[in-house]
């Protein structure tokens, strides 16, 4: 068999995917009964592993596909599933937001307005 | 009662529309009823009378306030007519001593997003329970004389699930399954086919003859 590339993977439908992702289960699960039986020989036995990392592509490129189209769904919404947030640390995503700490009350505004800090220079 | 007082009131437009409101709605409510609105109604027409002949402003006032006053009034009788005329409440009859929290509405939940963007693949699917078939001499043994295969299977499956995967990858119904875990930590079922199946047949075909 070709060697299974990401790439060509990420062209299908969803449908095709799994049926190929089926295809390949089956595979496997003959060369496992080969490699019991003893009857495969040193080529059989050395396809698990290939048969093996071709489903985990599949099961990539179907994962990242989904992911990808649910981010686009809930893009700019309010509410989003909390794995689709951004994941940063704990402690982070319980800091205030840059808007909220930049929150000064009507009296430090007029201060600050009225009161600025000058800069001045000595003339030598 | 009604129609004989409108005529007379028509000067004071909008003290007679209430009048005319309370006691329609006391007529549509029982004969005792009706005739306590249109009591009440008399009331603040007879109060009206000296009121028009004062002055202008005064009048305005006085009619606003009488307006409501019969609203209130008329709004009070359909309420007494709908719930009798007694002012307390039926107070219910306790049997025990101890108070039982009522049953309260109890609603279904309504996520406004869901917790997991995609639910989770199951990771235990027919492909991952059944690992290999078994094709030591006691296994072979067991094909021919019980009709039974034998299977190394996940050792988080259990018999039901084993039986269910069984089917769909090979067609075949079981008729008991028995497990086992074996000393190096894998599970091993005996597969014991039902008797329109030939466990030899169905080896061929898997691979393990």
């Amino acid at each position: 068999m070709t060697r299974i590339k990401c790439t060509d993977l990420r062209g299908k439908k969803p449908d095709d995917l799994q049926k190929q992702l089926e295809d390949l289960r089956q595979e496997l699960n003959v060369l496992r009964v080969g490699k019991v039986t003893g009857s495969g020989g040193a080529a059989k036995l050395s396809k698990i592993r290939s048969v093996r990392k071709s489903i985990a592509r599949v099961l990539i490129v179907t994962h990242q596909t989904t992911k990808e189209n649910l981010r686009k769904l809930y893009h700019g919404k309010k509410f989003k599933p909390k794995d689709l947030r951004p994941k940063k640390t704990r402690a982070i995503r319980r800091l205030l937001t840059r808007k909220e700490k930049s929150i000064r009350s009507a009296k430090t505004k007029r201060k600050q307005w009225a009161f600025p800090r000058r800069v001045y220079g000595v003339k030598a | 009662m009604a129609p004989k007082k409108e005529p007379a009131k028509k000067k004071e437009t909008t003290a007679t529309a209430s009048v005319s409101a309370a006691t329609s709605a006391g007529t549509t409510a029982t004969t005792t009823a009706s005739a306590s609105v249109s009591k009440k109604a008399k009331t603040p027409t007879t109060g009206q009378k000296p009121g028009a002949t004062t002055g202008g402003d005064t009048t305005k006032v006085v009619t606003t306030q009488k307006k409501e006053k019969v609203k209130t009034t008329a709004l009070k009788a359909k309420q007494r007519v709908t719930r009798g005329n007694k002012l307390t409440r039926k107070r219910k009859i306790r049997t025990t001593p101890t108070f039982r929290r009522p049953f309260t509405l109890r609603l279904q939940r309504t996520p406004k997003y869901p917790r997991r963007s995609v639910p989770k693949r199951n990771r235990l699917d027919h492909f991952a329970i059944i690992k290999h078939p078994l094709t030591t001499e006691s296994a072979m043994k067991k094909i021919e004389d019980n009709n039974t295969l034998v299977f190394i299977v996940n050792i988080r499956a259990n018999k039901p699930l084993i039986k269910a995967a069984v089917k769909k990858m090979y067609d075949v119904d079981a008729e008991k399954i028995n497990t086992l875990i074996r000393p190096d930590g894998e599970k091993k079922a005996y597969v014991r086919l039902k008797a329109d199946h030939d466990a030899l047949d169905v080896a061929n075909r898997i691979g393990i003859i």
